[in-house]
Formats: structure tokens, sequence, C-alpha cells
């Protein structure tokens, strides 16, 4: 027997994973956002002088690194009920994005942050500046600039690992594109069509990033 | 300087796609399927069956397929006088599995829908299946009216799915991966009721004694096994030989080995699911 | 309630099995077409380096489970009748292929010119010049990335559960469901990998902090 490939089931419904295209972005967006604000954090945690502190960003930071998204996403969802934290599947997939999205974070800015001369930090203390002062204009914004490529490249990643989210049955791309297979069996083109939406929209989160970029960080570097 | 080098590398990305695309789209594609001759020849027949699907299809602790299915497949193969080679498949990817010809035959719980048999060739029904949507005993569910607002869990494109999804369309229906996680996420109370197949009683039962029931029935579907369409040999040597095994008895006691009842009785047709290829 | 017993562990244990044996040849094939798309990226004909940093930039622009996806459902269309299984372990490979060809390209390109041009001026010709004095430099400097790289791979295997292949992750959910002891499986789940890609992520930071000190 011959099979031919027909695309319209997939144009037929375009609409609807245009709609969880969007979800998708959103998801990644509060994923994201929720990362940066664990990496900086994260990294002000790494430098206490609280051993313990130090050890536990430590050591969430290996765990997170060594383990599959999967079984994360699949820990907090499933697993925690068990414990009494019940989250529902939007949540849980933000929740698990940031976490995995904050753990990358934290060692990209931190990287950025030990790149930071000794002689800078010295000479914000010569010219009066209190701790948290130093951390913030001394070495935090430089060293953010510094690993933007890297942390930015890492959300990409992020981005595309929302499509795990649908093993949760949270509402994304990959869910709705699944439902629509099931509906019509047009499996391939259907996830021929998906992976093209998902190009375009790792190429339009590069594209603003690369904006940004040249937005803020558009003064002399030395 | 590295952004214009992403901004090309992105498109060359994307006439890369284009390119497979339109070569795909050129094509004839034509999927590799054999013929009841040609599995005869090579000595092996292709079965799909599902993974996890205990009492159905299941992979056993050994690690060997086991269950309903992979009885009647072994059967099967017996009667054809070959080796039976199992592909493990999952809810969602049985039905491509067989169109793309990674499998001859399906016997893979396949609900006999008349949706789907729009798209494969059904043999004579086999086995029977009570669907019902399960729920917490202290919770009030009578029928689809009930299930407004509720959180319903379904596994990925089961016949559960496409019953709810239809009669109660208000409902707030979360798809999962297989059985294992939909039972999974009425137990974790993640959703507040789910759509089941009648084992899910007692695995329900077996996790939370006497906490979950049966609410409401949403259909009895009957299984059977799937072929492409338009391939008449394999339809119609699996019809005779379900004919064979009902009639001596073999069904039975494969039914009642795994199903712990009776076969239950076949109907003759089913509206708009053909039985024979034509 | 049931209990996690020998037999599950001995399921888990099955799932494992799985998970390395795809790993490896993600890694092994992935590696062989890696070295391909890196020299295919820095070779001197604009055409090959074009088409390359295309497929370079497909596989590293979508998310793994779609390739899985495409890969499984596409392959059988183009006439190839395959196991399952093998549809995943070619995914696998196509994807290892572009991280680890974009990887050893950069580090072929960190390798001073001066070299190639001295390589040529001593009369050596292309493939010795690669075999002998580049490449060697280069899986130097990529070892750090490449190790990372194989940290994601053992962890992307687990994607394949998604498309119904039993490795260690749905191993884990399936046992989780028979056990009704979700916090237990997915804690052993999580150990397993744990344990498997740590030492390598130690091993990779050894790596890099060793090559920096070189370099300084």
């Amino acid at each position: 027997m011959s099979y031919t490939l027909d695309f319209s089931a997939v144009i037929e419904r375009l609409p609807e994973l245009l709609l969880a295209a969007l979800a998708t972005i959103g998801l990644a967006l509060a994923g994201m956002s929720l990362a940066t604000v664990i990496g900086v954090l994260g990294v002000v945690a790494r430098r206490s002088r609280f051993k313990l502190l130090r050890g536990l960003v430590i050591g969430f930071v290996e765990v997170i690194r060594n383990t599959p998204f999967l079984v994360q996403i699949f820990f907090i969802f499933f697993a925690l009920p068990q414990l009494g934290v019940r989250l529902n599947p939007t949540v849980t997939a933000i929740i698990a994005l940031a976490l995995n999205g904050g753990a990358y974070a934290i060692e990209i800015i931190r990287g950025g942050v030990d790149a930071i001369p000794k002689g800078q930090i010295e000479a914000g203390l010569a010219l009066g500046l209190h701790r948290g002062q130093i951390f913030r204009h001394v070495i935090l914004k430089p060293a953010l600039r510094t690993v933007y490529p890297s942390l930015t490249s890492q959300f990409v990643m992020l981005t595309l690992t929302t499509s795990v989210c649908t093993s949760i049955a949270a509402y994304e791309l990959t869910s709705v594109a699944q439902k629509i297979e099931a509906d019509t069996f047009r499996s391939f083109e259907v996830y021929f069509s998906i992976t093209l939406l998902y190009l375009v929209i790792s190429s339009l989160m590069m594209g603003v990033f690369a904006l940004i970029s040249r937005i803020s960080f558009n003064y002399p570097v030395k | 300087m590295t952004q214009t080098r992403t901004t090309i590398r992105r498109r060359r990305a994307f006439v890369a796609l284009a390119a497979a695309t339109a070569a795909l789209g050129l094509m004839p594609l034509a999927a590799q399927a054999g013929t009841v001759a040609e599995a005869k020849a090579k000595g092996t027949v292709v079965i799909g069956i599902q993974g996890d699907n205990a009492p159905w299809g299941f992979v056993n602790s050994s690690g060997v397929q086991d269950g309903l299915d992979a009885d009647i497949g072994k059967a099967f193969a017996d009667y054809l006088g070959v080796k039976a080679q199992f592909v493990p498949l999952a809810v969602a990817n049985r039905i491509p599995a067989l169109m793309t010809g990674k499998v001859d035959v399906l016997f893979a719980t396949m609900g006999m829908t008349a949706e789907r048999a729009k798209t494969i060739q059904y043999s004579k029904p086999y086995a029977g299946n009570v669907l019902s949507v399960y729920g917490p005993k202290d919770k009030k569910i009578g029928g689809y009216d009930d299930l407004k607002g509720v959180a319903v869990g379904v596994p990925k494109s089961s016949a559960m799915d496409t019953a709810i999804s239809a009669g109660a369309k208000s409902a707030n229906i979360l798809r999962f991966d297989d059985d294992a996680a939909n039972i999974q996420a009425l137990l974790s109370g993640q959703v507040e009721v789910v759509g089941g197949n009648q084992f899910y009683g007692d695995r329900l039962n077996t996790a939370a004694p006497d906490k979950y029931e049966p609410k409401f029935d949403l259909t009895t579907l009957y299984n059977g096994a799937g072929t492409r369409p338009g391939e008449k040999d394999w339809n119609e040597t699996i019809n005779a030989f379900l004919d064979k095994i009902k009639a001596d008895g073999e069904l039975a006691k494969i039914y009642d080995k795994w199903m712990k009842r009776e076969v239950p009785k076949f109907p003759e047709q089913l509206p708009d699911i053909p039985f024979t290829a034509q | 309630m049931a209990s996690i017993g020998p037999n599950e562990l001995f399921f888990l244990a099955q799932g494992l099995k799985w998970t390395l044996a795809l790993t490896l040849i993600g890694f092994v094939g992935g590696g062989i077409f890696g070295l391909i798309v890196a020299l295919a990226r820095t070779a001197e004909s604009a055409a090959l380096r074009r088409v390359t940093t295309g497929y370079i930039a497909v596989f590293q622009g979508t998310p793994l489970l779609m390739q899985l996806f495409v890969v499984y459902y596409g392959v059988a269309l183009i006439g190839l009748n395959i196991d399952a299984w093998l549809a995943v372990a070619i995914a696998f490979t196509l994807h290892a292929s572009a991280f680890l060809g974009e990887i050893w390209r950069g580090g072929i390109q960190a390798v001073p010119k001066g070299q190639t041009e001295a390589a040529k001026a001593l009369g050596l010709h292309y493939v010795s010049t690669m075999k002998d004095v580049v490449l060697p430099q280069a899986f130097k400097i990529s070892l750090p990335a490449t190790i990372g790289f194989l940290v994601q791979l053992i962890k992307g295997t687990s994607l394949a559960a998604i498309v119904g292949f039993v490795e260690l992750s749905r191993a884990g959910q399936i046992v989780s469901n028979q056990t009704f002891r979700p916090l237990t499986v997915f804690a052993i789940v999580g150990l397993a990998y744990f344990l498997i890609c740590w030492p390598l992520s130690l091993w990779g930071a050894r790596t890099e902090r060793r090559l920096q000190t070189a370099t300084r």
C-alpha cells in the first residue's frame, strides 16, 4: 500500500495549534523569569558565610543537573501529593521549568561572577560602597552581561523542554498536537508541522534575545 | 557579529527543513507491508501489542510479552505455523505503527470504534471491555452532567477520551500518556475522577481499599484485531482463526486465564464497523 | 498495598539496561556522524558548510521529543520497516551527531590556524593534517563539553518513554503504578540517573579546570 502525505488535518486545526504555541511561550517565559530569580538568589546563597546554605545550593544544582527533567516533573506531579503538596499541571510545569532552568542559571551566573576581577571589588570598597551595592553594581550587572549569551541559549533549551510537560497533561503545544494526532491518525504530518512550529518559536526567542542584547548592552565594554 | 551569524544559521535551518518537506511531498510514499504469504515465508508474524496494559498485553517481570493479547497472538502464530514477534506499543502509537508497516497485525487491546474503522480494518471482535467513570465513593457522579468543571483523567487517544470528550464538553479533561499515569493521577488526587476500563476497579481497590467505585458506564467496547485496510489476506486469515478458537474453546481458556470471566456474547455486527475487508 | 521487592527492582534494572544501551548507541553513532558533521562544518566547500549549519540548527532549535516522534513515524514512511527501538536509536544518533558536530567544530576552530598552515607547508595532505595534527588537539579542547553532552544524552533517553519505550523512566512509572508508591519509586529512579550522571559531571568539571590551568 502507499501512504500519501496529507496536511489538511493540520491546516484545519491551525488556530488550535497557534493558541497552544502561545501557551508554550507563556510557560517558557514564566519558567525563565523564575529561573533568573533562582539563579541570582542561588549565587548570593552560594557566596554566603553559612556552610549549610552553600551546601544546600550545591546539592540542589547537582541533583537537578544530573537527573532528567521528565523524572523531576513526575516527582512534583505524582509524588509530592503523597506529602500533601498538590499542584495543577500548569503550576507544576512552571515550577519544574523554573527549578530546572534555575539550577543551570546558578552555575552560569556564578561563572560570570567568578570572572569579575578582584581589583574591581576592591575599587568598589575604596569608593565606600557597602556590600549590597557592590554585589548589585560591581559584581552582578557586569556578570549578567558576560553570561548573557550562555544564559539565553540555556533559556532557548528550556523553551524546547516545555514539550515534556505533555506527560503531566499540561496545556501546551505538544499535548494539543497529540490530541490532534489521536483524532486524525496523521502522526507524521502532525509531528513534522509541530517541529517546524517549535523551530519558529526558538528562532523568535533567539531573535528577541539578540535584540534585547543590542538595546540594553549598547554601551562600550571597557 | 554572532547575532548575524545566528540569523543566517536559522534561515538555513528553515531552508533545510523546507527542502526536506518538498522532497517528502514529491515522493509517492510506500510503506513496507508484508502479506500473509510473505510472513509465512519469513517464518514470523510481527504482532503489535500493548506494552503495559495488564492483563491485556504487558511485559512481565522477566521482560517477556504476556497477557490475553499475547496469548491470542501466540495462538495466531501457531495457527499460521510461524513464530510470533511482538512489538510493544503504547496507546498513542499503535495505529501509526500498523499504518506505517511496522507491524503486520495489531492485537493491542484495540477497542472497535467507528472513527478508527475509517482508518484501519477490524476483524471480528474477540474480547469485550466495559468502560466506566471511576471516582471516590463520597463524590456524587451519576452521569455526564455531573462532570461539569470536574477534573477528569483519561489515557491519551483512548476510547474513554473520545466518549467523555463528546459526552461532557464542559469537563476539565486531562490526557495522560497511559493507564499507569492516569490511575496515578487519580490516586495522587490530581484528578477527581478517571475514565477507565473494567480493570480499573480492581487496581484502584488494591491501591486504596474501599475508596473508589465505578460511577457510570460509558460504553462497552469490543476489541478486534487491526490490519491495514484493503489487505484482504490478513483480515480473512484472522477472522478464520478467531472463528476457530471461539468454536474449539481455546478463546474461553485464554479468557478465563486472564479475564477471570466468561467470554462475552459478541454482536454479529456493529454500526459502521465492518468486520471483513471489502 | 504491594511493596517494592526484588521483582520491582529487577524490572527497574531492566529499564536501566535500555537507558544505557540507548545512550551507548546514541553516543557511538552520534560520535561517528558527529565527526563527519564537524569536518563538513569546517570544510573549505561553502555548500558543505551551509548544509551542516542547517542540519545543526534544526536539531538544536527543536525539542528532542519532537525529533523522536518525527523520526519514529518518518522512517517507516520512507520505506524502512524497522523496529521501534531501532527508530529511537536512529533519532538519538541524529540528535547526538548534530550536538557533537557543533561541539567538535568549536574544538577544531580553536586549534590555532598556524598549525594547519604549518602542516600544509610540511606537505601533509588533508587526512593526515586532520588525523595527526588538528583532531587530537580539538578533542582535548572539546572534552569537557563532550562529557557535558553525554550527561545530556543519558537524561534525554528518558524521553523515549513518551514514545512508549520501556527504559528507566517508564519502568519507574509502571512500577509506581503497580506498587502505588510514587515517592519511593521516583526517588529510586532519580537516584539511579544521578549515580550515573554525577560522576561524569564531576569528571567533566575536572577536565575543564585542568584545561584552563593548562592554557593559562
